[in-house]
């Protein structure tokens, strides 16, 4: 295996990356947007490799409530994908799908909970089936798991499960922009070390 | 009177004595730990983040429950601590998702637990107090100069261990 660790990618394996996620994020834009039929657009995504400390100051506040979806990925690709809501994005699906804005995640009731899963689902499966036809490589999604939690305490979830690998995280960071407003999303995919190494072979960076 | 405020990241461990707070943010499916020695004032808070150091040359001690705490009995140990007056509480050790379909993904916080549990017996420290497992991050605070731990959730009031 080439890289042991995501800190040993270089500019050239993040710079692909950074490729396919565009992709990626782009078709999860144009899922979004015809849920809540409205024009979505999306930035360049960009692709940094993080710390824990990094990435919980590059989305938010540690102690911040936050809701997050998980789906983990097997087959070809090992790992995991999270998507975390922060409230300015979720109250723009929220208000769409079910007519009502929430002052805190606190309040979520039975309806705005699944729904917001099923948006970082929908999301997630987006991204991941535009990675797969780039890639070429075969992924299964397991269904989605939601938490409302502390923007910390979430983090950790991919810190410790490749804890024994590395220190550090995969953070695809693109802003979508509804109705002229830039929200800001937070989408994590954290393939596994031999996963990664596949990847960028069969994207032809070795 | 200045209190001084010690902050402890993930994987790592501070110290003090007499007008101090330490403090660690959001615990997941971590574990914080705090050993206090009442007579002497001195305060630790430890936040591990896995239950076994596999790689011996690994530099990152505080980061396993197994090299963690045993490198922090030692350094108390060194400061003066007495094993049979400390008093040790934890928490943390959550599991942040619920997988439907029975995976054992994110079972993390229960080894932790479990880990956390038989070093500090192997150490012979008791736990005098803990909160762990649920499905909710905590922020854990020891006041070095009383020894009281105090533990924040979101949406629960703050809760004494």
């Amino acid at each position: 295996m080439r890289l042991k660790r995501y800190e040993d990618m270089n500019l050239q394996d993040l710079d692909v990356m950074k490729e396919i996620s565009s992709i990626g994020t782009s078709h999860a834009a144009t899922a979004l947007s015809k849920l809540l039929s409205k024009e979505i657009r999306i930035t360049i995504p960009e692709v940094s490799i993080l710390g824990y400390e990094e990435a919980v100051d590059r989305i938010g506040e540690i102690e911040e409530l936050v809701t997050a979806t998980l789906v983990t990925m097997s087959n070809e690709v090992n790992g995991l994908m999270l998507f975390i809501f922060k409230m300015d994005l979720a109250n723009v699906v929220l208000e769409k799908l079910i007519g009502k804005q929430y002052e805190s995640f606190m309040e979520l009731d039975e309806l705005a909970y699944s729904a917001l899963e099923e948006i970082g689902n929908i999301i997630i499966c987006s991204y991941v089936n535009a990675f797969t036809q780039l890639v070429g490589v075969e992924i299964d999604l397991s269904v989605p798991s939601s938490t409302v939690n502390m923007l910390g305490g979430v983090l950790t979830v991919p810190i410790a499960e490749y804890g024994y690998e590395t220190d550090k995280l995969m953070y695809i960071n693109a802003e979508f922009i509804v109705d002229g407003q830039k929200l800001s999303d937070g989408l994590l995919m954290l393939p596994d070390i031999q996963s990664l190494n596949s990847i960028l072979e069969k994207l032809g960076v070795s | 009177m200045a209190e001084k405020e010690l902050k402890v990241g993930i994987g790592d461990m501070k110290f003090a004595r007499g007008d101090s707070r330490i403090i660690t943010y959001a615990l997941g499916s971590c574990i914080g730990i705090t050993f206090y020695d009442p007579l002497i004032k001195l305060g630790a808070l430890l936040h591990v983040m896995l239950p076994n150091r596999v790689d011996p040359n690994d530099p990152k001690v505080f980061k396993y429950a197994d090299s963690g705490i045993r490198e922090t009995v030692r350094k108390l140990t060194a400061f003066g601590m007495m094993k049979n007056r400390t008093i040790v509480k934890i928490a943390g050790g959550a599991k942040m998702f619920e997988m439907k379909g029975g995976s054992d993904f994110g079972n993390i916080g229960q080894r932790n637990a479990a880990m956390v549990k038989k070093i500090l017996m192997e150490e012979r420290l008791r736990i005098s107090a803990e909160d762990t497992g649920g499905g909710y991050a905590r922020t854990m605070l020891i006041d070095v100069s009383n020894g009281d731990v105090v533990i924040r959730t979101v949406g629960k009031p703050e809760k004494h261990l």
